[in-house]
């Protein structure tokens, strides 16, 4: 019996701030030789602050937190992209992460195609993902459109598409980056559902939103974000209350 | 590293994919589709050989050849090293999304250009075979040992061009640069006895892109196996290109995504 569990200790993280500074070779040189004076000076930023926080089998936390507080970044950390400066990230389980929907399409290759692909992209096997294909290609619900190539859809189609794919397969883990909110109100509607049922399957939740009633409906735990520190941690009602207090909304 | 291994074999069908829709695009909509990989050296072939066989006065039915193999092997270089260079950098979504081994996405150069090369070669069998098929013979076999040798070289050394490359947005710029003087001091269209004659002969002797290239020459065009130098020269090289990448990629490999 797995037991999937996440663990950060003392985790902080920062955005090296060379990736913005020195673009190039010249600037480098230019920069070391000339000791020139810049008008900005541009420091790291110090995204994550000190954090900890333990969460353990059949959680469903919510991050709340304004924008640049360090949600997605918190998310990206869990998820193993982003390496920390210090501290210590333990994650066990198999992550399964919904942050950007409209990636790793192909726009040549038909709506059956690319089901295939993005599901390589998640490290599934091809076989996995035929078998699948009939059930992602209901829930869509893209008629025969699904056999015309991906650049003649629209945009709602391209993220109805997108989000039957990706949500096709869960995980242990399933981080959550504001994914409801996509398609028209029918999808809109199944999209939910879906979403009730894979949170449902999956052994912990994190899912950073705005949405105070899908915080409320989906999770029990809230986290605050705050300037990249945790503000406040507990009942995710009393966690949306501290959110609005600590950002001057109540 | 042994999970790094394992993340790349993971990933398997991710990267062989990739590699494939690449080659899917560039021949998507063409009407010789993937036969433009054999007509395109093919015709470039035939235009050098008559200019060059006129000026050098070489035999144009042997030179062409020659010329051939240069062409596909060095097209093959220089599709790893400018491709290479900006392989993380193309692959950024991906990158921010998922957590691959980072050299998936230089595999996926290697793996594309090394179809582009073995098409290719198809013309150059072909052509020698037509034109001396008194060279033909058991070390004709030695020949498809190119493969798997260019990969070995091609696919270190795209990684570390890469790791620079998403720092350095020059590197594909500088790398041009560098691939034609390499090209110049190396017996790609030039033929050998040239460099001898001129006293440069040292240009071809410890010219790793020479040995490559006699990997696939020595048997088709002069009927005979490769050296153990020609080995030993391309597996240096690419046990070179090896170290440097894992020295290089030990600190780089997580810092990349910072820099997308």
């Amino acid at each position: 019996m797995r037991n999937p569990h996440i663990r950060l200790e003392a985790v902080n993280l920062h955005y090296a701030s060379v990736s913005f500074k020195e673009r190039s070779v010249r600037e480098l040189l230019a920069n070391t030789l000339l000791r020139r004076k810049k008008r900005v000076s541009l420091q790291d930023v110090h995204a994550l602050k000190n954090i900890n926080l333990d969460i353990s089998k059949g959680e469903r936390v919510g991050l709340l937190g304004h924008n640049g507080a360090g949600k997605s970044t918190f998310l990206k950390t869990v998820a193993g992209l982003y390496p920390i400066s210090s501290g210590c990230v333990q994650v066990d389980g198999e992550v399964r992460s919904l942050f950007d929907l409209s990636l790793g399409f192909e726009p040549d290759a038909t709506g059956r195609e690319n089901i295939l692909y993005r599901g390589l992209l998640l490290g599934l096997s091809p076989e996995f993902m035929r078998e699948k294909e009939p059930e992602i290609v209901e829930f869509a619900g893209l008629r025969e459109f699904i056999d015309y190539p991906i650049k003649t859809y629209s945009a709602g189609m391209q993220v109805r598409l997108a989000f039957a794919i990706s949500t096709a397969v869960g995980g242990d883990i399933l981080l959550l980056d504001e994914v409801i909110g996509a398609g028209d109100a029918n999808f809109m509607n199944k999209a939910k559902q879906r979403i009730v049922s894979l949170v449902e399957q999956a052994d912990i939740l994190i899912l950073a939103s705005h949405d105070f009633s899908a915080l409320e409906n989906l999770c029990q735990r809230g986290v605050v974000l705050h300037r990249g520190e945790i503000v406040f941690d507990g009942a995710v009602s009393k966690a949306i209350i501290e959110y609005k207090k600590v950002n001057g909304l109540s | 590293m042994r999970k790094y291994w394992q993340g790349i074999w993971r990933a398997r069908y991710f990267w062989t994919h990739l590699a494939m829709s690449d080659l899917r695009s560039r021949w998507r909509r063409s009407f010789f589709g993937a036969l433009w990989s054999i007509i395109q050296p093919l015709g470039m072939t035939a235009l050098l050989a008559i200019v060059f066989s006129k000026m050098f006065n070489s035999d144009i039915t042997t030179y062409a050849p020659y010329i051939l193999s240069g062409i596909i092997v060095w097209e093959f270089i220089a599709a790893n090293v400018t491709g290479g260079a900006l392989s993380f950098v193309q692959a950024d979504a991906y990158i921010k999304q998922c957590r691959h081994p980072l050299a998936i996405y230089t595999l996926r150069t290697v793996l594309g250009s090394l179809t582009v090369l073995a098409l290719a070669s198809l013309a150059l069998y072909g052509w020698s075979l037509t034109v001396m098929p008194q060279n033909f013979g058991w070390s004709w076999l030695a020949s498809l040992s190119i493969f798997p040798v260019a990969a070995l070289i091609a696919w270190p050394m795209s990684t570390l061009l890469a790791y620079v490359g998403v720092r350095f947005r020059d590197i594909p710029h500088a790398a041009g640069l560098v691939l034609q003087a390499l090209w110049f001091i190396s017996p790609v269209y030039f033929e050998v006895k040239m460099f001898r004659q001129g006293g440069m002969g040292f240009l071809v002797d410890n010219n790793p892109i020479y040995h490559l290239l006699q990997l696939i020459r020595a048997p088709l065009l002069e009927g005979k196996w490769p050296t153990w130098e020609n080995y030993a020269y391309s597996i240096l090289l690419a046990l070179i290109f090896a170290l440097i990448a894992w020295f290089v990629g030990r600190k780089a490999e997580r810092k990349v995504i910072f820099y997308l």
